[in-house]
């Protein structure tokens, strides 16, 4: 596929947006006087409700009792989370090598080998489509209320991502070693596991701590739909009106969420990766063979991390910033022999696996007696039941779906792009991009302003989509706004992060040229630093995009509309053969905006 | 605006007693040296001597530890924000690695120049629509390059990037340019174009500090060369005075003490 030129995709985008604005109620371009009513997106008589809320962000609840019912809560989120990422890691690892072009190549060349390797990655794609929040709706229905459900859930789906990502790393990491093995008359199964997945170890190492982060994330999301946990006790304290006890929750994701942020970025730190979503960039310094090019470009153009353009040019002046910032507070730099750190670690994810699995109680005999439920499920989804489902109602909600994420990810990125600036370390620190060199002090507002907007994105990211929703609706009435707003917020801290991170690995080069050329810091932002960091970021917010479309089925949880909020509904009243219809035209509109995303990601590039 | 203070100033570049640390390495140790007006300078010695630091000081990248460091007349790092960019803005960079951002076309790139003295709603516009169109491209055709106006920087090959790297000092129009190891990465022909384009862009009253390699271009084209080896001044003669023992000392010593 060509890439199309920027103005045109940029130009799409906004028709896009104009359209989803249009569709939720906007109406822009002086559409209103053309007589189409104007439906009122504000409630104002909710704001005190709101105001409420905010009010209780000062005084969580602190009574012994709900803190030890809180403690609680948050270890049953943490060991959902473990018991999901353990499931979906080792379904990624089989399924990933399983699914891999390389280890079909080097066991069983030929027609054979490459027809099994792409039927595998198709079949990858429906549970990877199906949001696990759906999954677990779906598997509360079969199997009741029991842990398995929340671990589950998160298992199936990850598992699918996990094994998708992984095959493209592997297919990605350089294949001579390898090679070198099986003409010397190795096995080829012995060559792979021997040459082959070592070298690609570190990378899917990177990957399973992202992939542990977002575990956290879903099994709070879980939480809501009865799975347990802290999300379930907010959903609680929010159904009763009790804002001091919400917060007290919303700290304790925040802190859990953020303590494994700070441990899985610390861990990766000192096992040498550098950021969690540069997967792909490795690849770039590696001889690439002839007949891989294009397919590489292929992919590169599904998956962003995977597509960040090749910026380590200058190592070693990245190095001499980094030093150069290492005028921390000692308290923001954990030291800690870097083996003793590490062992440590690792030794904690092994205990913590069986302490886990043994703390959730997971009753696995009700495997069995969902085997009934399956099959009554599979008469109810056989195409003549389900293709009278198919109907053009399905389209306006079609469309608010789309029309939901486009809002969604504008202002998420929007607002991603404003933090990933102070939430950087090498921009407002002493010493940084956007600071006048040789001050030496050492702690400055700069510090201020990135514990703050770290704290922000933090939050923005720990709280769950469906709780944000929940709250948005007092202020607001229901439709694609509440729900558009949530997941705004939501994919607004991981955008924020994300962008921060490519904002640290800029080059400076090139800004601290132009800053000692006497450009002012505004100056600077436009020449030197968006420049350089705009494609990624419009990536990143592309990439996310995917991600956003398939997340609406979380706030179509509490009524936002859209395609998700019908799916809800049908699993609760077991209309199958209605879900069969809805998913389908759920996963033909993902598949419709991956391919949009693609192509407009290769546009900025 | 600085004018004033330049003429008033003996010297264009001046260090006092000038100690510059990294942790526990000692990049320059008390050195002091004075450069006047007009002045066409070479920095010679081997790697690690410290002439990107010294250069460095007197761009404002970095700060001393202590010592005075006076870019024409005034003390730099005694300045804050507004003050300190009207003089950097007396103050080109030529680097090694061009240090242009790659993703701009040329135009912007050139146009970067003009940062220290546009406000900021015209660099802004700028961006959208070009300004000072005619003199980039002036600027370009002296160097040869005006057919790539318009090109992104980054498909330009390396000897075209550190031409526009020369277009940008040039459209800055600074009173004093300093470059590090500009000739560095090009072949011997390229080396001595790049040098002429130096002298070129340093007439006028311009002074010229250029750390070198290459002791045949300071000797051809400077007035002056400073040799420098482990943080400090080992000789400070005019060109052509400079003889083979004083450079082979320059460069065999520190194989030794290294």
């Amino acid at each position: 596929m060509k890439p199309p030129p920027k103005p045109l995709a940029l130009g799409l985008w906004l028709g896009l947006l104009a359209g989803s604005l249009w569709i939720a109620g906007l109406r822009v371009f002086g559409l209103g006087l053309l007589g189409l009513e104007q439906r009122p997106i504000f409630n104002w008589n909710g704001f005190s409700l709101i105001g409420q809320f905010l009010l209780a962000i000062v005084h969580p609840a602190t009574d012994s009792v709900f803190i030890s019912i809180i403690a609680k809560a948050t270890l049953t989120t943490l060991a959902f989370a473990i018991c999901g990422t353990a499931f979906s890691l080792i379904i990624g690892l089989l399924a990933g090598i399983l699914s891999s072009e390389v280890w079909w190549q080097t066991c069983c060349p030929g027609l054979i080998g490459r027809s099994i390797w792409r039927s595998g990655r198709g079949a990858l794609a429906i549970p990877r489509a199906i949001h696990e929040l759906i999954w677990g709706l779906l598997l509360l229905n079969i199997l009741g209320l029991d842990p398995l459900v929340g671990v589950l859930a998160i298992a199936i789906p990850f598992g699918a991502i996990t094994a998708k990502v992984f095959a493209e790393i592997l297919d990605e990491t350089p294949t001579a070693p390898l090679k070198a093995l099986v003409n010397s008359g190795v096995r080829p199964d012995a060559a792979f596991l021997y040459g082959h997945l070592p070298q690609a170890l570190p990378n899917l190492i990177s990957y399973s701590f992202y992939r542990f982060e977002c575990s956290l994330r879903a099994a709070a999301v879980l939480g809501v739909i009865g799975a347990g946990g802290l999300g379930y006790q907010i959903f609680l304290s929010l159904q009763s009106l009790r804002y001091e006890q919400l917060w007290t929750g919303f700290y304790a994701l925040i802190l859990l969420n953020g303590a494994v942020d700070l441990w899985s970025a610390q861990l990766r730190r000192q096992m040498g990766f550098v950021s969690r979503m540069d997967i792909g960039r490795q690849r770039r310094n590696t001889v690439k063979q002839p007949q891989n090019a294009a397919k590489q470009s292929q992919r590169t153009a599904k998956q962003p991390y995977a597509e960040q353009p090749h910026i380590d040019a200058e190592p070693i002046a990245i190095d001499a910033n980094r030093s150069n910032l290492s005028r921390h507070p000692a308290w923001l730099k954990i030291r800690l022999p870097k083996q003793t750190f590490i062992r440590g670690s690792l030794v904690a994810i092994a205990l913590s696996i069986p302490l886990c699995f043994a703390y959730l109680g997971l009753d696995w005999s009700r495997l069995d007696r969902a085997w009934i439920l399956l099959q009554d499920l599979a008469k109810q989804v056989s195409p003549t039941q389900v293709l009278p489902e198919f109907s053009w109602a399905l389209f306006p909600l079609a469309v608010q779906t789309v029309a939901m994420s486009v809002i969604a990810i504008t202002l998420a990125g929007l607002g991603g792009v404003l933090f990933s600036f102070p939430a950087a370390q090498n921009f407002f620190l002493p010493g940084g991009l956007l600071r006048a060199s040789g001050e030496a002090r050492r702690w400055s507002i700069g510090h201020g302003l990135m514990i703050v907007a770290r704290l922000v994105l933090l939050a923005a990211r720990a709280i769950p989509a469906p709780i944000l929703a929940l709250v948005i609706l007092y202020g607001m009435f229901p439709g694609i706004w509440p729900g558009a707003v949530a997941l705004a917020i939501h994919n607004f801290g991981i955008l924020g992060r994300l962008m921060a991170e490519v904002n640290e690995n800029l080059p400076d080069g090139p800004v601290r040229a132009l800053r000692s050329l006497g450009a002012s810091s505004t100056s600077l932002i436009f020449y030197g630093i968006l420049p350089a960091n705009l494609s990624r970021f419009l990536a990143y917010g592309l990439y996310r995009w995917e991600v956003c479309l398939r997340e609406t089925v979380i706030v179509g949880l509490v009524g936002a509309g859209g395609l998700g909020r019908l799916m809800t509904e049908q699993l609760s009243s077991f209309d199958y053969s209605g879900l069969a219809a809805t998913i389908t035209v759920f996963i033909l509109l993902t598949i419709g905006v991956d391919f949009v995303s693609g192509w407009m990601r290769q546009a900025v590039r | 605006m600085a004018k004033s203070a330049t003429d008033a100033a003996a010297e264009a570049l001046a260090l006092e007693n000038v100690t510059c640390r990294f942790g526990s390495v000692v990049a320059l140790d008390c050195v002091s040296l004075a450069i006047a007006p007009g002045e066409r300078v070479a920095l010679v010695g081997p790697s690690g001597a410290g002439k990107s630091t010294l250069l460095k000081l007197f761009n404002g990248s970095i700060s001393p530890s202590s010592g005075q460091v006076s870019v024409l007349g005034q003390s730099l790092y005694r300045l804050s924000g507004r003050r300190r960019r009207q003089l950097q803005r007396q103050i080109g960079m030529v680097y090694q690695q061009h240090q242009l951002v790659s993703n701009l076309s040329v135009i912007h790139n050139v146009n970067a120049g003009h940062l220290g003295r546009w406000p900021l709603w015209k660099a802004l516009w700028s961006l959208v629509w070009p300004q000072q169109v005619d003199v980039a491209r002036q600027v370009l055709e002296q160097l040869g390059l005006a057919d790539k106006l318009h090109a992104r920087t980054e498909r330009l090959s390396g000897g075209q990037q550190q031409r526009v790297a020369l277009a940008r000092v040039m459209v800055q129009n600074p009173k004093v340019v300093l470059a590090d190891e500009p000739v560095a990465s090009v072949d011997p022909a390229r080396a001595d174009d790049m040098m002429q384009q130096l002298c070129a862009l340093t007439q006028r009253r311009r002074t010229l500090l250029v750390s070198l390699h290459t002791v045949r271009l300071a000797k051809a084209y400077c007035d002056r060369i400073v040799g420098l080896r482990r943080g400090h001044i080992v000789f400070d003669v005019p060109a052509a005075s400079i003889d083979d023992q004083q450079l082979t000392e320059l460069y065999n010593l520190c194989e030794t003490t290294a």
